[in-house]
């Protein structure tokens, strides 16, 4: 059967079924609502909203949903309305995260041919699980939270983008500055001489902790140690003893909250005076909730984007983003998160706006070019995803009894952005 | 802090571990000697005890660490949070054993063993559902006082634990060999269908056991909130695993022995952490477990409780 006829005979079957339909619809319930008539395509949302990390990842979504429902709003997008589809990366046997969910949700976002991109994931290690099958489904992701290396790294890219092009794009900059640069500010701003690592075992906290690790060693800070925590674990008084009897300036995390919320509240009891510091792994409201006040106020923490929730600029934007997400204030993920849908929307309009068909393919080479304005100025991309900006912002946990204790706003205090890590 | 204070001081953590492993522990060990079940159910009803003492410290008015209390209020709270939660994990135990183990009881096989895992997963996931699973800041009124022990430093929760774990493993020593009860629990431990007929409730006595060991995981669910002052619905599976391996390394089914496989479970995991390295705790104490196991496959101190051969 050549081509043509072929399709001739499809287009005719497509146009009879299709006429038949409409008679039958208009025959039996009148006449056709206009809004069925709009085509719509959809946006994969994922993220560990339950667990131990479900407080920075809903105000995550938040900032994610934010962006599409404004797009709506405004009549949708090139003719298309935007649909979301929200899946949770974290299960009850984890906790917290859990990389094989969302490698499953990866293969749901996959199977599903409406969805033209994707927000998310929040961590590492599901990063690295997602970011393989993604690569075979065509289907890029933003990811306005995971900072490792390694998934956009080209050395990892048969591992991480087997199908060869980036998919895996970042609104947020990667932990070679993330790990580096808070090294540089504790040795030139807080005078560490001395550091105890430790890590929590997740891909994102072993790979922040050893690149912290080299860059203190380089700049001349004396590592005592490095040991690992396990997340599951209760008890670190054990290796907090050790570290007190070992007298460094200070102690540097790598990891998320799970670990982090005990870690916090077991070092302020056994080090209360130490220099504690980690990375935006511990910029979340689980930790002012988990952990309270006073175990964690003084902890110093980072953030892998320019630090904007208390730009004037964006008051109209914060106020509005506590209304829809049930009273919390955004995190500067809570804007990068924005940033990425926007990003994601403009990719869409760009396709549309061409007349070509919104396609996974499409979306993803218009995403790979963008160079998009939102809050945080221009967001393009290099050649593997990375974003182009690479600010890293620091925090100091400073209780603030004016605002509830879980406000990331209000209990996190901006100190500055840490100077920049030479790249390796 | 010289060397000698820090091993001092992880020698004092590994105590108050060791402490509230050998609570968790006594309950595995008492369950296994009279029917010879391994009841992985206790890991959950630890995690709910903690929850329950928590709602108690949160009825009285406590929260987070802001309500400091000394003096008579404090051993009033403590006292009454300590009790409640111990009957009412005691009650969960006998429903437990009640209406799910006792049909299984002469079932053959692994089913009752597989029923406690199941139920294991129901409570947890209960509790996921009714609290969610986000980490919790414990309420604690306890002030923050210390004493010095050469360079190191014990804090009123060390002792706290210490004392609770003390008081309750003596009274339950006391229990079992100088009441009626308790005695029947050891003569149905070293031969049921004997006891049953010198007249023994066996029934009474199995869940006598459940009573009491799940009374002494609420305990240690209240002292891990007061050591710890983070919980969530996960806490169970860590401390359990550790406590149960407790049991079987001193010889599961042997009061004495969960006291000290518990003690030592601890002391290793501290002391293992200080000269060896956090991240192989694990692998320092299933090692040791396995080479005690290779040598006294009995655990270090038998099965007296239970000496059926």
């Amino acid at each position: 059967m050549s081509g043509d006829s072929y399709q001739g005979y499809h287009r005719f079957l497509i146009a009879t079924v299709g006429v038949g339909l409409v008679a039958g619809l208009v025959a039996t319930a009148g006449p056709v609502p206009a809004q069925a008539a709009a085509k719509s395509v959809s946006i994969g949302i994922t993220l560990p909203l339950t667990g131990a990390d479900a407080d920075g990842a809903t105000r995550i979504k938040c900032g994610a949903q934010m962006a599409i429902d404004e797009a709506n709003k405004m009549g949708g997008v090139g003719g298309y309305k935007l649909k979301t589809v929200i899946l949770n990366n974290a299960t009850a046997t984890a906790g917290a995260y859990d990389p094989a969910q969302a490698a499953t949700n990866a293969k749901k976002l996959v199977a599903d041919p409406s969805v033209v991109a994707n927000v998310g994931p929040e961590m590492s290690g599901d990063g690295k699980a997602m970011s393989p099958i993604l690569s075979q489904g065509d289907l890029a992701t933003i990811t306005p939270a995971s900072t490792n290396p390694d998934i956009t790294d080209p050395r990892y890219a048969g591992q991480y983008r087997p199908a060869g092009k980036p998919v895996y794009f970042r609104t947020v900059t990667t932990d070679k500055y993330q790990g580096p640069n808070m090294a540089n500010y504790m040795r030139d701003t807080l005078k560490v001489k001395t550091v105890y690592i430790l890590d929590d075992s997740g891909a994102y906290g072993v790979g922040m902790a050893n690149l912290f690790e080299a860059q203190a060693k380089k700049i001349g800070m004396t590592v005592l140690g490095h040991d690992e925590l396990n997340p599951k674990e209760a008890d670190y008084t054990t290796i907090l003893t050790k570290i007190k009897g070992m007298h460094p300036d200070a102690i540097y995390y790598g990891g998320v909250a799970q670990a982090g919320v005990k870690l916090a509240k077991q070092a302020y009891e056994t080090v209360p005076k130490m220099v504690k510091a980690g990375g935006d792994g511990m910029f979340t409201g689980d930790l002012l909730k988990g952990a309270g006040f006073p175990a964690s106020e003084g902890w110093y923490v980072t953030n892998a984007s320019p630090h904007l929730t208390e730009n004037p600029k964006l008051a109209d934007w914060v106020k509005k983003f506590s209304k829809m997400c049930g009273g919390r204030t955004p995190s500067d993920y809570s804007v990068t998160a924005y940033d990425g849908a926007k990003v994601i929307i403009a990719a869409i309009k760009k396709v549309a706006d061409s007349g070509a068909k919104v396609t996974r393919a499409a979306v993803h080479d218009a995403i790979a070019s963008s160079k998009v304005d939102t809050f945080q100025g221009p967001v393009a991309f290099d050649g593997n995803g990375d974003i182009l900006q690479k600010t890293i912002a620091v925090f100091q946990v400073a209780h603030n009894k004016q605002y509830p204790d879980d406000d990331v706003i209000h209990q996190f205090k901006y100190l500055g952005d840490a100077p920049e890590a030479p790249s390796s | 802090m010289t060397f000698s204070d820090v091993l001092l001081q992880q020698v004092i953590n590994g105590v108050s571990l060791g402490a509230m492993y050998a609570l968790l522990a006594l309950g595995f060990t008492m369950v296994y000697g009279i029917i010879e079940l391994i009841n992985f159910t206790h890991f959950s009803v630890f995690m709910v005890g903690s929850f329950i003492a928590m709602a108690v410290l949160l009825a009285v008015g406590l929260s987070g660490q802001s309500v400091i209390l000394t003096g008579l209020p404090l051993v009033a709270v403590l006292l009454l949070a300590l009790v409640v939660t111990m009957l009412a994990t005691g009650t969960l135990g006998v429903v437990i054993e009640r209406t799910a183990l006792r049909p299984l009881r002469n079932v053959p096989g692994t089913a009752a063993m597989i029923t406690t895992i199941g139920l294991a997963y129901i409570l947890t996931n209960l509790v996921l559902l009714l609290v969610g699973a986000q980490q919790e800041n414990y309420p604690n009124p306890l002030p923050n006082l210390t004493w010095h022990l050469g360079g190191a430093t014990v804090h009123l929760r060390e002792v706290l634990v210490w004392v609770v774990a003390a008081v309750l493993m003596l009274g339950l020593q006391l229990f079992v060999h100088h009441t009626k009860l308790g005695k029947a629990m050891q003569a149905t431990a070293q031969d049921a269908e004997a006891a049953r007929m010198m007249g023994v409730d066996v029934d009474r006595v199995v869940l006598t056991a459940f009573f009491l060991g799940s009374a002494l995981a609420g305990a240690a669910g209240l002292i891990f909130g007061l050591y710890y002052n983070v919980v969530d619905f996960q806490i169970g599976y860590t401390a359990g695993l550790r406590a149960f391996t407790a049991a079987v390394l001193g010889g599961i089914g042997n009061i004495p022995g969960a006291m000290l496989g518990g003690l030592l479970i601890g002391l290793i995991e501290s002391v293992g952490g200080q000269l060896i390295a956090v991240r192989w705790t694990d692998v320092i104490i299933f090692s040791i477990l396995v080479l005690v196991l290779v040598f006294r496959p009995t655990g270090l101190l038998g099965r007296s409780l239970a000496q059926r051969s």
